[in-house]
């Protein structure tokens, strides 16, 4: 484990910054994919061939049996930012998919910390729960969605971050 | 139950190489007559050849190899096929599914190694899975926009005993197509055709694919558009027709691109609007008010060049769609038409003949004076294939075969031989430069040991010529490892296969040389040592507009 004390934001912290230099062009996707063998390696070897760059994927099971629900954040790199959504269309594992970029969503991800301070008020203030504390610091997770984890993070870097983990957001239409 | 199932989709050639991991299968291919198999002398030329098939008789090619080597060597044909969007079924063995990854004798994860160059593809560990998985793959290489398909299956499952051989029904929830046309959009497309001062149509392979050729010349005539075809569209609009304007792209005729760079509204039809076609993207048609662009994957849609009109659909349905709404034409069109004429008069195809050696348009203009457009062409890779495609005048689909995409190298001869099982009833000719022709030249086994009518026409020039013609004008001049002095004598290596060649050095020497050609049955090979000087013109220097062609010298 890296003991983080320098006073520069923590890696997940950053902004996102394209592989390919300039504009970042980040789509969000929704897509619903077949279980398979092949499926994830089909589509990672997609978005690599095709320049994209990966920010975030979450998979987990759909409320269909055999499907998988994966929500991707990709960064178009310099292909036309269309055409995320439309090479993966073409792949016989991807069943439905949707360009959520921009749209009303919720979208929630998942930060699960673990900090060198037993003092984290100022954490649960902003919505951690702490799930467990001993001498060697406490762990806490935190679910929200971009700007909130943003802060959450900034809040970390004053508890003495020992790790922390994402888990890239999953985002759903609002209702309403 | 591979083969039955096999016999059921229709397939009548395959063409494969056995080896340990495929000889379940090897095993009971005599008991299907109805399915040939022709041996191949290497994997990649039955990955070729299955292309040439499907390229020249438009049903899927099918390929057999065993596992590790035997499916790497289909590698590269593979990723022929899927940029020129050919049907193909692969058909590998794979080891025991207990062994995979085991690092077992021959394995290899040939999924791995073949996802970015197929259209889909199956591992089958199970038995049970087998007849959906055919089914489907032929389906998914053949419909939409066609590509290969490779089904990698495990030893063990090959001889496995098979309790029902009946697919289930088709049912493919990520495969969707494409049917009807958008009319509202077509309509709009169609009307701004019809409206346009100087309109031009671009076709590719698409309308090929979709046999879409009457309804492009419907279209175009009624329209009163100009037509130019990609390399791989070549056939899609006969050359002859006064709308014509030949083939357009970094390689293209004068006229064409003159028509292109100053069109107003440019339909392309069937194409992926590639680097070769556009030369420097941000100079393409820069004139064009209108861009449209129809094409059954949308995902070409703005991939390359963001049209204003955009139809995702098959070129004939599309073009059946729009038109209605064009014609009867203005007068305005006139001018246009007549100042393409005069581009063309401006800037015809040419050549130097005055050195006395022997120039390679020669022969082809003397193979196109005597087969008119009878007989299929099947080029390589390099200046034989633009010269292949410049100086015939193919006015139908199927008779000019080439690996635009993906420039293969060695294509031609296999792919030839393909086309021959594919269309026994025509006359077949390979052309294709030493470099590429060494490169599968093993393959002259199948051609004498089946008796092919398939004739071999070698541009010789000592050289990799498009290499060399590149290192000369756009490398500093520097020829750097483009010089093939040190090559077989192709009389007397045609001779150790056991097929009749001839070598022709003068021009007075082609005639005779095609004639022996022509009448010896079976496969015959003519060593043309063309002028080691001679270049392809039209070309547009690298990283130039299409405005910049250069044209041959006087």
């Amino acid at each position: 484990m890296t003991l983080l004390h320098t006073p520069s934001p923590h890696p997940a912290a950053l902004p996102p910054t394209s592989p390919h230099g300039g504009e970042v062009k980040i789509r969000v996707l929704s897509v619903l994919v077949e279980d398979g063998a092949n499926t994830l390696s089909r589509i990672s070897g997609l978005i690599r061939r095709k320049g994209f760059h990966v920010q975030s994927i979450s998979v987990g099971p759909s409320r269909h049996p055999g499907r998988s629900r994966m929500t991707l954040t990709i960064d178009a790199g310099h292909a036309e930012t269309d055409q995320v959504r439309k090479q993966l269309e073409r792949l016989v594992e991807v069943i439905e998919i949707e360009d959520v970029t921009g749209q009303l969503l919720h979208s929630r991800e998942l930060v699960v910390a673990k900090v060198r301070s037993s003092e984290v008020g100022g954490l649960v203030e902003l919505g951690a729960k702490v799930l467990d504390s001993g001498p060697d610091g406490t762990t806490v997770e935190f679910a929200g969605e971009g700007k909130d984890v943003g802060d959450f993070i900034d809040e970390l870097l004053h508890h003495g971050v020992l790790d922390v983990v994402r888990s890239g957001p999953v985002v759903m239409r609002r209702t309403a | 139950m591979i083969l039955e199932a096999l016999e059921r989709e229709g397939v009548e050639y395959i063409f494969g190489y056995p080896g340990g991991a495929n000889l379940p299968i090897y095993q009971h291919l005599h008991e299907h007559p109805k399915l040939k198999h022709i041996l191949v002398r290497h994997e990649q030329g039955a990955a070729h050849m299955a292309d040439g098939y499907a390229r020249a008789c438009g049903k899927p090619g099918v390929v057999f190899a065993t596992s590790g080597p035997g499916a790497l060597n289909l590698v590269t044909g593979l990723a022929t096929a899927y940029m020129d969007s050919v049907p193909m079924i692969a058909i590998t063995g794979q080891v025991a599914s207990t062994q995979v990854g085991r690092d077992a004798f021959q394995e290899t994860d040939v999924i791995g190694a073949t996802s970015s160059v197929t259209k889909h593809s199956y591992l089958v560990t199970n038995i049970a899975q087998l007849p959906r998985v055919i089914h489907e793959a032929f389906h998914i290489a053949t419909t939409g926009r066609p590509g290969p398909v490779l089904i990698d299956i495990c030893k063990d499952v090959q001889q496995a005993d098979a309790e029902r051989i009946t697919p289930d029904r088709l049912e493919i929830p990520g495969y969707q197509l494409n049917g009807h046309v958008d009319l509202g959009r077509a309509r709009e497309a169609a009307l701004a055709l019809a409206n346009a001062e100087r309109p031009v149509i671009l076709a590719g392979h698409g309308v090929l694919l979709s046999r879409a050729e009457p309804e492009l010349r419907t279209f175009a005539e009624k329209a009163g558009a100009p037509v130019g075809t990609t390399l791989l569209g070549i056939g899609a609009f006969p050359v002859n027709h006064p709308l014509s304007l030949h083939m357009t792209g970094f390689m293209g005729t004068g006229w064409n691109l003159k028509a292109v760079q100053n069109a107003d509204v440019l339909m392309m039809v069937g194409m992926r609007v590639d680097d070769r076609v556009t030369a420097r993207l941000a100079d393409f048609a820069p004139k064009v008010k209108t861009f449209i662009h129809i094409d059954i994957d949308g995902s070409e849609m703005g991939k390359n060049v963001r049209p204003h009109i955009e139809l995702v659909a098959d070129a004939r349905n599309a073009l059946e769609a729009m038109t209605p709404h064009v014609g009867p034409l203005d007068a305005g069109r006139g001018k246009w038409l007549a100042q393409i004429d005069a581009w063309r008069e401006e800037h015809p195809l040419k050549y130097t003949h005055s050195n006395g050696k022997l120039q390679p348009q020669d022969v082809l203009i003397d193979m196109y004076r005597r087969c008119r457009n009878e007989a299929i062409v099947v080029a390589d890779v390099g200046q034989n294939q633009i010269w292949a495609a410049l100086w015939w005048n193919y006015d139908r689909p199927g008779m000019f075969l080439n690996s635009g995409g993906s420039g293969t190298m060695g294509f031609a001869l296999p792919a030839a031989i393909g086309a021959k099982f594919g269309r026994p009833d025509k006359a077949v000719w390979c052309v294709a430069g030493e470099g590429g022709f060494v490169m599968t030249a093993q393959e002259l086994s199948v051609a004498v040991e089946h008796q092919l009518d398939v004739k071999i026409v070698l541009l010789n020039n000592f050289s990799l010529g498009m290499v060399r013609q590149f290192q000369d004008d756009f490398y500093g001049g520097v020829r750097s490892q483009s010089d093939l002095t040190h090559m077989p004598d192709f009389v007397k290596l045609s001779d150790a296969y056991g097929m009749p060649a001839i070598r022709v050095d003068k021009f007075e020497e082609i005639g005779p040389a095609l004639d022996a050609a022509e009448k010896t049955k079976g496969p015959f090979l003519i060593d043309f040592r063309i002028d080691p000087e001679a270049n392809v013109y039209p070309i547009v220097p690298l990283g130039k507009s299409l405005n910049d062609f250069w044209e041959a010298p006087n």
